[in-house]
């Protein structure tokens, strides 16, 4: 199959899953060019400067899959078909839920192209040509270790998403704040943790947990791990009491969700399950949040004008995108600030 | 240092007697504790503005455990502060502290539990710091009442090993990544102490490099010390509480002194789940007089009965635990 035959076989494959925002032929052909400079460098030489050149996919690549999201899943498996490769699946424990029928929506030929286990097989290791692997950063240091030398090894691990509100006096993004929070249940490296907010924060905190019981009615929450309700109801209660004790802290709660007004500097990890914290925008951000710069990943913005996007587009996050899209990655985005396809592409050129 | 009030010191002489006698109560002399509580703590009583005056013990509003992070939590004036225990590691911050103006009833709840658990006071081995080494450590305070005195191996591997060796019938006393680390120290070595000795793990081994399954790490004291699992024993018990749940062997309950109960809840409901359903666990504990008496841990457990099978914390929680008091020593 040439690279548009793929596109278009993958693009109705993965029509079947809206819910995952998914690209259209058009679009996997123009992240083909974007990345590697023509759509169809893959099936042949093409013109490269002053000579040719031709964009070698890997063989096989071995995609190590975290539970988290869908998302990601799905765009690293095309990724995977787009360029031409097998592709070995090794599907977390706790399943990929109703993404793992994305297989059976595709074309023999692509589906030929996948192998799946919820182990990381053996024998994959020295078959696979490029690794991708998702996961905390132990999971990614371990596996890392095992990754013969001088194989492609892209690895996309934690990260920390927040919010960030310059002017909503209206509130107008409460209801895109919610529903980047609330979407995967907060589960995405893309997930906020935190909106911060300038002006009035505690009435941006009451709009925002408005609009989290909203969006709780209309798109319920997963039920549960005992584990996981545990945690959610441990960081309840200990703000809870951090509220009796100290000023500035209020906390909001429904079935599913949490939202708390706090006003330190300090960057509070969630616990996940649509648990958000609002905070006043510090006069010193993003500096002032120290070491968790290393570990951003999208910012939310609002109003996200360019002039705004550009006073944090040295920040260190990967992706900055209104409030309301933070989930809505396209395949040309620049996951962990780099080219997904190129990275894992060699090349050949011609020089006639 | 203004004398102990009137009121906590008749309640204290009060709870001891009761705790010495082994008698019924329970419920009652939580009821009263939390009462006075929410009279003489004033973070407490603003905590349990927010809920009903309970009618049973199980209903008394349980503080979260990070609760001794954030505040301090007193129900006497600070001023008669005569001793303060801090938490081992945590992931930075503050520390939890857990303030006394008495340790009376610390003393009896240790010692006591100690003894009604079935674990044989003398010949005691501790591999812990010593309290002048850990001056707020409450393990190696409680480690010094059961009458360890100086017979401390931490860090002094080689020393531990001959002093095994030569011993008649012992008790070891240690943290559980202490006992790990000896292990590993030991090499191919191995030792069989005398019948009748045992071992008693505690904490975990959060935030720390090393961890092992319990199972793996009780066949580690069969292979090492020659000691069947049943002669192992675990204390559950955190720097927050003044008294401890024993357990012995892999997957039984611990078991709590009549002081003192655990209650598994429902953390969506906070109501006490079913007979062998899990959920988070709670802590009524009627010798925590100066501080508060029901606190909620952020440990899963099994309910058995009046007892509980603890799970252990959640991966999602922070790392602390009494091992990492060992583990930062160490390194």
């Amino acid at each position: 199959m040439k690279t548009a035959e793929r596109a278009e076989g993958l693009a109705r494959a993965a029509s079947h899953f809206p819910e995952l925002h998914p690209p259209t032929a058009r679009d996997l052909l123009e992240c083909v060019r974007l990345e590697l400079g023509h759509e169809e460098i893959l099936d042949g030489f093409q013109l490269y400067g002053s000579h040719l050149s031709m964009a070698i996919a890997p063989e096989v690549i071995l995609h190590i899959l975290s539970g988290n999201t869908p998302h990601a899943a799905l765009q690293t498996l095309l990724r995977g078909l787009l360029l031409g490769s097998h592709n070995l699946v090794k599907l977390p424990a706790c399943g990929l839920g109703a993404f793992e029928r994305f297989f059976d929506w595709l074309p023999a030929p692509l589906a030929a192209k996948i192998e799946t286990s919820r182990q990381l097989e053996g024998e994959w290791i020295p078959r696979a040509n490029a690794w991708v692997v998702f996961g905390n950063d132990d999971t990614v240091a371990a596996l890392r270790g095992q990754c013969p030398p001088g194989i492609p090894f892209q690895s996309h691990g934690h990260k920390l998403s927040l919010g960030v509100v310059l002017d909503d006096p209206e509130l107008k993004s409460c209801p895109l704040a919610a529903r980047d929070v609330s979407l995967f249940d907060q589960m995405g490296c893309l997930s906020p943790h935190v909106i911060y907010v300038r002006g009035d924060v505690g009435k941006y905190a009451a709009g925002l947990a408005q609009e989290m019981e909203k969006f709780q009615i209309s798109h319920p929450a997963a039920p549960l791990s005992t584990a996981a309700m545990a945690e959610v109801a441990h960081c309840r209660a200990d703000w809870e009491f951090r509220a009796v004790v100290a000023a500035g802290i209020k906390l909001w709660k429904g079935e599913g969700w949490t939202v708390v007004l706090e006003d330190s500097e300090e960057f509070p990890v969630s616990p996940l399950h649509r648990f958000v914290f609002v905070k006043p925008l510090p006069p010193g951000f993003p500096d002032c949040l120290g070491k968790i710069a290393a570990h951003f990943g999208g910012l939310g913005l609002w109003p996200a004008t360019p002039g705004n996007a550009m006073r944090f587009a040295g920040a260190g996050f990967s992706r900055i995108c209104a409030m309301g899209r933070m989930q809505e990655t396209p395949m040309t985005w620049h996951a962990d600030s780099r080219q997904n396809l190129a990275s894992l592409v060699r090349w050949v050129d011609f020089h006639p | 240092m203004p004398p102990l009030s009137n009121h906590y010191a008749a309640m204290e002489a009060e709870i001891g007697q009761w705790m010495a006698s082994g008698g019924p109560g329970f419920g009652d002399w939580m009821l009263r504790v939390h009462r006075f509580q929410r009279e003489n703590n004033p973070v407490y009583r603003a905590f349990c503005a927010g809920f009903p005056e309970p009618d049973r013990w199980q209903d008394i509003p349980a503080v979260p455990v990070s609760a001794f992070k954030t505040a301090d939590i007193r129900s006497f004036p600070a001023g008669q502060t005569i001793r303060t225990f801090e938490t081992s590691g945590t992931t930075g911050g503050r520390p939890g502290r857990h303030h006394f103006c008495s340790l009376a009833l610390y003393l009896q709840a240790a010692t006591r539990g100690w003894i009604l658990a079935g674990l044989p006071a003398g010949s005691l081995l501790a591999i812990i710091p010593h309290a002048r080494e850990a001056p707020h450590s409450s393990l190696s305070q409680m480690a010094a009442w059961l009458g360890l005195r100086d017979r401390f191996f931490f860090n002094r591997r080689e020393e531990l090993f001959l002093e095994l060796a030569a011993s008649p019938r012992v008790v070891l006393f240690g943290t559980a990544l202490a006992f790990l680390d000896f292990f590993t120290w030991m090499g191919d070595r191995s030792l069989v102490l005398p019948e009748g000795s045992l071992a008693v793990e505690t904490g975990g081994y959060k935030g720390a490099r090393r961890e092992l399954p319990k199972a793996e790490l009780y066949r580690q004291f069969q292979e090492r010390l020659g000691l069947p699992p049943e002669f192992v024993w675990n204390e559950y018990g955190m720097t927050e509480l003044s008294s401890q749940f024993y357990t012995r062997g892999v997957g039984r309950p611990h078991l709590s002194p009549p002081w003192a109960r655990g209650l598994v809840v429902d953390p969506s409901t906070g109501r006490e789940v079913n007979e062998g359903e899990s959920g988070i666990l709670r802590l009524f504990d009627v010798a925590n007089l100066g501080s508060v008496c029901a606190i909620q841990t952020r440990d899963l457990a099994i309910r058995r009965g009046e007892d509980f099978e603890l799970i252990g914390r959640d991966p999602a929680a922070l790392p602390r635990g009494c091992s990492l008091l060992a583990e930062e020593l160490l390194t």
